[in-house]
């Protein structure tokens, strides 16, 4: 039976759940420590939570194709990959929370930041309110995620982007940080709005060309014309504007939503879930379609053709086609 | 793959998958990054044609703050827009606010300025 992913600002059941659950995954140990994980420093056990964390930061390592430079592309960001990978990764926290829930009909909620993007973007909206996520600061301090040093239970980032190269995780032991709205360069003013939304969504290819061009183009980058590429928010290429839509969410909120390790948010998870929802609505709208298929050359593209295995423990059974029709696990309330 | 066969994602499958012991056994089993390791300076390659003629740029990057070389791979796509891999979802128009803004983000690594 699939679960229905609602508004958070809608559901105060889902609001509720989704925060005692992110709460028990952060007091959870994993079967693993640190150092089975790669992580330099002393054995310490991972929380459960924290392995989507390593998850998030080690695939941004991987480069696409093998042997390439994760920087142009990797097995999650910067291609066509983008929206599969994070479909699978929120289907893993969403599993993870009905497990420590007890609750199968658990489903994660989303954040529709259009919506405040069309309030002006207030830094006072309502989800970042304590009732809900809690507000920006070094650290958090109100809402569920406040850090209370002395409370052994709080909330605690734990594993962080080593230096500004990216490549490596390293310990730390820390509140959650936000910073909301700085100016540019250090981020952005405001959030994306429903009519950037929509421009997205209704992006339509050159007439003649292939229909899945409408998804995504060569060369299946961060330059590559498509909804794919508006959508993940590296064009239109602006130098007054560099930044739109998923990136444009990360910027505005910053702190920990800016590294590799921007899973350390619980925002995350909510901001991803909307995402996951505007690719739902393009695909209800034209097509359960998908670029580049299987005649891409491996040599340039292989780990994103719609075939080739998405970089997840579910290993070859989970592909891009495979998550293109997710009707079977879950549906949103409202598509755009 | 048989484009007509049921492709869709086994909810058993990812379900079991999810459990943290086989998560984190997936994770264990990647290959580590080398400690310490991270990026010198890095060239991009921007290759294009125009009326026939071969075009190829090679940038590289070769950052110091404080006198130290910056361990931040910068990459300048075609557009001639940055980004970096220590925040991966800016993109800038200046090698220098890049630099600023790497600063910002990991004041533990910089230090305190001069």
């Amino acid at each position: 039976m699939p679960v229905v992913r609602r508004n958070i600002l809608t559901d105060a059941v889902a609001r509720d759940d989704y925060v005692r659950g992110v709460g028990l995954l952060k007091q959870g140990n994993s079967p693993y420590t640190t150092t089975q994980l790669g992580i330099p420093g002393p054995a310490a056990p991972v929380r459960t939570y924290d392995l989507f964390v390593v998850w998030h930061g080690r695939t941004m390592m991987t480069p696409i194709p093998p042997g390439g430079n994760p920087q142009v592309r990797n097995a999650a960001h910067r291609g066509p990959i983008f929206l599969p990978w994070h479909r699978v990764m929120l289907g893993f926290l969403e599993q993870n929370l009905q497990r420590v829930l007890n609750k199968p009909g658990f489903a994660l909620p989303y954040w529709d930041w259009s919506a405040d993007g069309d309030l002006g973007s207030p830094t006072n909206a309502q989800i970042f309110t304590p009732a809900y996520l809690g507000g920006d600061g070094d650290p958090v301090s109100d809402g569920p995620f406040a850090f209370h040093a002395a409370d052994p239970a709080t909330f605690t980032v734990r594993i962080e982007a080593a230096g500004p190269g990216g490549m490596t995780l390293r310990q730390t032991s820390r509140g959650l940080r936000r910073a909301f709205a700085q100016p540019p360069p250090f981020g952005w003013l405001t959030l994306p709005t429903g009519a950037e939304v929509k421009d997205a969504l209704a992006f339509t290819p050159p007439a003649g060309g292939n229909p899945v061009d409408r998804y995504d183009t060569l060369a299946f980058d961060a330059s590559s014309e498509g909804f794919r590429d508006r959508l993940e928010g590296w064009i239109p290429k602006d130098p007054a504007r560099p930044v739109h839509l998923h990136n444009q969410v990360h910027v505005w909120i910053g702190g920990d939503m800016g590294p590799s390790t921007s899973p350390n948010d619980p925002v995350f998870y909510l901001h991803h879930c909307n995402v996951d929802r505007i690719w739902e609505g393009w695909l209800n709208r034209y097509g359960r379609i998908y670029a580049p298929d299987m005649t891409a050359p491996a040599g340039t593209y292989k780990g994103e053709r719609i075939d080739d295995p998405i970089a997840s423990p579910l290993g070859a059974s989970a592909t891009p086609r495979s998550v293109l029709d997710v009707s079977a696990i879950y549906t949103y309330d409202v598509l755009p | 793959m048989d484009p007509t066969s049921n492709p869709t994602i086994d909810p058993t499958k990812l379900k079991a998958a999810a459990e943290p012991g086989a998560f984190g056994g997936y994770l264990a089993a990647l290959p580590h990054p080398p400690m310490g390791h991270d990026h010198g300076p890095m060239k991009s390659v921007r290759t294009a044609e125009y009326q026939g003629h071969r075009i190829s740029i090679t940038t590289t990057y070769e950052i110091t703050v404080d006198g130290k070389p910056l361990m931040a791979g910068l990459d300048v796509d075609d557009s001639g827009m940055l980004s970096c891999h220590g925040l991966p979802a800016y993109q800038f128009v200046s090698a220098v606010d890049a630099v600023r803004v790497l600063i910002h983000n990991y004041p533990d690594y910089f230090g305190g300025g001069g």
